[in-house]
């Protein structure tokens, strides 16, 4: 709202201005004193007179008035009629649609400025024409609004109801339509005024907008051309009126669209992806060194009202050639830890805390550059949605060949040759043919095919698979896990596999970490944590546990939000076990051999 | 294939309507527009000369016969004879065009220049010191009405350090290096709109690029940051500045009658003022639509190299 007020208090003083004209206590005009032309400055005249002795503040003053008087006439001429043309044509369709769209269409086949000289031909020019012709070229715009939140509004239930009681059209239009298109219609309305201002100027810079001797800004800038060379501020002044209130009204219009669109935020603070931290904080990892070591991992994002974690503490390891499943359901962080690791988190996000060893090295601390000469080389991610994951503009044959070039020093033609070597590596079948196609062109297991080629292209050690399978039908969901398997034994490759599934963890991983509002509650063993789950949140989703790859049901409640965790286990509201003493203090992840689980009960509750 | 066919079907149909309307407010203008023509000064216009006039210009037809003529005529190319000293419309058209065309090239070339790498860069360092002063170097221009400018360029440059001449035109066979100087300022002020409506779509669009997950992906491959940018981020983010930039060619088309005539160079404009103050109707119609032709022209132009930047549309 703060926005509107610099504009607004502009626009407003302006429109004031010009409405208290004839109340000002300045010379008339009009009236011609050619004893005093082009004078610099007067008694009561501080702009000093133009070229027929005109006092030039009143005219500059007279001028916006008449400026702004046509402009808010022929927009208001153009908001009742054009709304109601839209109104009428989204209500009754058929001939009255054809008639209201088209029209509108018409008048935007013309350039404005053509279209008003026609008028002004058949018209002659004057403040009747200018009305006319600004008024008609500013329909279109609320012709296209109305007509839109009419029909959007026809296929609400509340308005079929109301019809089907027999309600008389015009009072169904006015009491439920009209409200609603207030907001656009009012931004409709303040675009219209503008860009009426700007033509109204120009048509009476050529001379044929307002006919002298009215004052007019475009009328004064045409007049003082010709005595530029003696007085030149003639010229800027009504030029710099009229930038002036141009550039109000226009900030005025973009704020109040911005608060009718009701989405104008500003996005987060950026902040410095990589806060440096003591070296050797940590221990070095005991030997033989695992392929991912992550220590304490926290990203934290800056919200308006703080900092929020939504991953914290989570440390986990994975050694080459196993597969480690992180489960979840959304809103865990999980998905948040893994682009975490590759260096991937949105601008907003930090990687705050911990150390991701990735071969020994600390991938969160590492230069970017160097960073990223390890993503997509030596490790790689596969990411949920295919389809927004593709960049729909480029052939799938280029974008793997692409992540082949981005690591290795080939030609075009080896690396386009590799990629379809690739497709087909990965089950795409006539992997020529597809290589030439788009992702549009492909079905969704086929696309997230596509995504495993161009990762697997340079032999990752390490592959992050986020979600790979929760877009995809349910049939073709095996037929990529089993793609995943394969080329893991085959390529010896680590992987991480992230999923809200433990339909999906008991099928291809090895070990498991599950994930609650950004903690790590459970770690272990998959046979081991399947058989005996120690927290109470492993074994909900255990019971819970679906057909298929939907997420988990039947466990009551929801995730909380990163601002709103609860002061001791995250997990009490939620939990059948809970007492007291759990919202006393939050617990700590404990050891038990190669298990480890977050909760203060386990040992009575663990059957 | 079967839908730039169709879409050039689109602006055909198009083209006949907006000559339909023209055609139609022509003969909608309350009163006899040979009265009309010739009561300019308020003289009390000669019977005779009326009739004779009438005559010339098929008004005795039946309505429906003038608009086959006219639509004959257009067919042909004829768009008829000037009322005022009798030459035919479409070669004063002919003689003219190519340079207003070569002012539209200058400026539309300029602004993309200016405005493609400038929002990009704004976008890419969102909320530093170049993306502010940037926009508000655009909300600024967008302001400026293009004849303030203009004249304003000529109080400047021209008037007060005398750096250029204040306007005026000489073939480019003549004197290539002075036909250019002459161009520049006419150009830079058509410019100025594109380049702040482009620069702004293209920092929207960049922007709703760089948040996209197929650069995510781009990342993930570890390319470098400037081939992400190029082949991910712009090439996406070109496709709706394509758009903006054909419905903004309207203005564009507008603006070039104004600074023709601020800058004295000898386009479109300046017949077609003359014609319009002088109420000389065939003129008047053939400008605009002449004009407006090259507008749908430039629309089919740029929704065709949308198709060719966004293969989900020439391909479904
Ligand atoms: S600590 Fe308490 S509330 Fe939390 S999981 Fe254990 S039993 Fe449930």
């Amino acid at each position: 709202m703060r926005r509107l007020y610099l504009p607004g208090l502009a626009v407003l003083f302006i429109c004031l201005v010009a409405a208290a004209a004839p109340l000002l206590p300045m010379p008339d005009p009009i009236r011609q004193d050619v004893a005093n032309r082009l004078a610099a400055w007067l008694p009561g005249s501080p702009l000093g007179r133009d070229e027929f002795g005109r006092d030039v503040l009143s005219r500059l003053i007279w001028g916006a008035r008449s400026s702004l008087m046509v402009a808010f006439i022929a927009s208001a001429i153009a908001a009742v009629v054009g709304t109601a043309l839209g109104l009428l044509g989204g209500w009754f369709r058929g001939v009255a649609e054809f008639l209201a769209i088209r029209g509108a269409d018409v008048v935007l086949c013309f350039p404005p400025v053509l279209l008003a000289l026609l008028v002004v031909t058949l018209l002659g020019p004057g403040t009747a024409t200018l009305i006319l012709v600004l008024s008609v070229l500013y329909l279109p715009g609320f012709i296209r609004v109305s007509f839109a939140e009419v029909l959007s509004a026809r296929n609400q239930d509340y308005v079929e109801a109301v019809r089907a009681l027999g309600a008389p059209t015009m009072r169904i239009l006015l009491r439920t339509v009209l409200p609603n298109i207030a907001g656009p219609v009012l931004v409709q309305f303040s675009l219209a005024v503008a860009a009426a201002v700007v033509l109204e100027s120009g048509l009476s810079f050529l001379g044929l907008g307002v006919v002298p001797p009215t004052p007019s800004w475009g009328l004064m800038i045409r007049g003082a051309r010709s005595t530029m060379e003696q007085a030149p501020m003639l010229l800027v002044w009504p030029c710099v009126a009229l930038t002036f209130t141009i550039l109000a009204m226009n900030i005025l219009c973009d704020a109040v669209r911005d608060i009718a669109d009701k989405r104008g935020g500003g996005g987060a603070k950026r902040l410095r992806l990589v806060d440096r931290l003591l070296p050797g904080l940590f221990p070095p990892p005991a030997s033989p060194a695992p392929l991912l070591d992550v220590q304490g991992l926290t990203v934290e994002i800056a919200v308006p009202g703080g900092v929020i974690k939504p991953v914290e503490d989570v440390s986990f390891s994975l050694s080459a050639g196993r597969t480690l499943a992180i489960v979840g359901e959304s809103g865990s962080g999980k998905s948040m830890a893994a682009t975490a690791i590759m260096g991937l988190l949105p601008p907003a996000a930090r990687a705050a805390d911990g150390v991701a060893r990735f071969e020994g090295e600390d991938l969160l601390r590492m230069p970017e550059a160097q960073r990223r000469r390890l993503r997509g080389g030596a490790m790689a991610m596969v990411f949920q949605d295919p389809m927004s994951s593709l960049n729909p503009v480029h052939r799938i044959g280029d974008q793997v060949a692409e992540a082949i070039r981005a690591h290795r020093d080939v030609t075009a033609e080896a690396a386009r040759r590799e990629a379809v070597d690739l497709l087909k590596r990965v089950g795409i079948a006539d992997p020529e043919r597809r290589a030439r196609a788009y992702p549009h062109e492909l079905s969704g297991g086929m696309r997230q095919r596509v995504m495993i080629a161009m990762a697997i292209a340079n032999k990752p050690r390490l592959l992050i698979a986020d979600e790979p399978t929760t877009a995809l039908d349910v049939t073709v969901q095996a037929a990529i896990l089993e793609l995943l398997a394969v080329l893991r034994r085959e390529e010896g490759m680590g992987v991480v596999l992230i999923t809200h599934s433990l339909g999906v963890v008991a099928e291809v991983a090895e070990d498991v970490v599950v994930m609650y509002a950004a903690q790590v509650v459970e770690r272990g063993p998959v046979a081991e944590v399947f058989a005996r789950p120690l927290h109470p949140y492993t074994r909900a989703l255990l019971a819970a546990v679906p057909d298929g790859d939907a997420e988990p049901e039947g466990i009551p409640g929801v995730v909380p939000r990163p601002d709103q965790w609860p002061p001791g286990c995250r997990f009490a509201p939620r939990c059948a076990h809970a007492t007291e003493a759990c919202n006393a203090a939050p617990p700590a992840l404990e050891g038990q051999g190669d298990r480890a689980v977050r909760c203060i009960r386990w040992r009575e509750i663990a059957p | 294939m079967l839908w730039i066919a169709k879409r050039i079907g689109v602006s055909l149909v198009l083209m006949w309507v907006v000559a339909t309307v023209v055609f139609l407010a022509l003969h909608m203008v309350p009163g006899d527009p040979a009265e009309l023509l010739l009561s300019t000064g308020g003289a009390m216009p000669d019977a005779y000369a009326i009739a004779e006039l009438r005559e010339k210009l098929g008004l005795n037809r039946p309505i429906w016969e003038q608009y086959l003529a006219f639509l004959e005529g257009l067919s042909r190319g004829d768009l008829g004879n000037s009322l005022v000293d009798d030459y035919p419309v479409a070669e004063e058209i002919l003689l003219r065009l190519p340079r207003t065309l070569e002012l539209i090239l200058a400026g539309t070339i300029l602004s993309v220049l200016i405005a493609l790498p400038a929002g990009t860069f704004a976008a890419v360092r969102a909320g530093g010191a170049f993306d502010r002063a940037a926009s508000w170097i655009a909300a600024l221009l967008q302001a400026v009405p293009v004849f303030v400018l203009g004249t304003l360029l000529i109080l400047l440059l021209a008037q007060t350090l005398r750096w250029m001449p204040a306007g005026g035109y000489v073939p480019l066979a003549q004197d290539p290096a002075r036909h250019l100087l002459l161009l520049s300022l006419p150009a830079i002020a058509i410019a100025k709109g594109l380049t702040a409506t482009v620069f702004r779509m293209t920092r929207a669009s960049v922007l709703d690029a760089l948040s996209r997950d197929h650069v995510r992906t781009a990342r993930a491959k570890g390319l470098t940051p400037r081939r992400v940018l190029t082949r991910h981020v712009v090439r996406n983010a070109l496709i709706p500045v394509t758009t903006v930039l054909g419905l903004q060619m309207g203005t564009l088309l507008g603006g070039t009658v104004l600074v023709e005539y601020v800058f004295n160079w000898p386009g479109l404009s300046t017949p077609l003022l003359r014609a319009v103050e002088g109420r000389d109707y065939p003129m008047v119609v053939g400008i605009v639509l002449t004009v407006s032709a090259l507008f749908l022209l430039i629309n089919l132009a740029m929704d065709l190299l949308y198709a060719a930047l966004d293969p989900r549309i020439s391909r479904s």
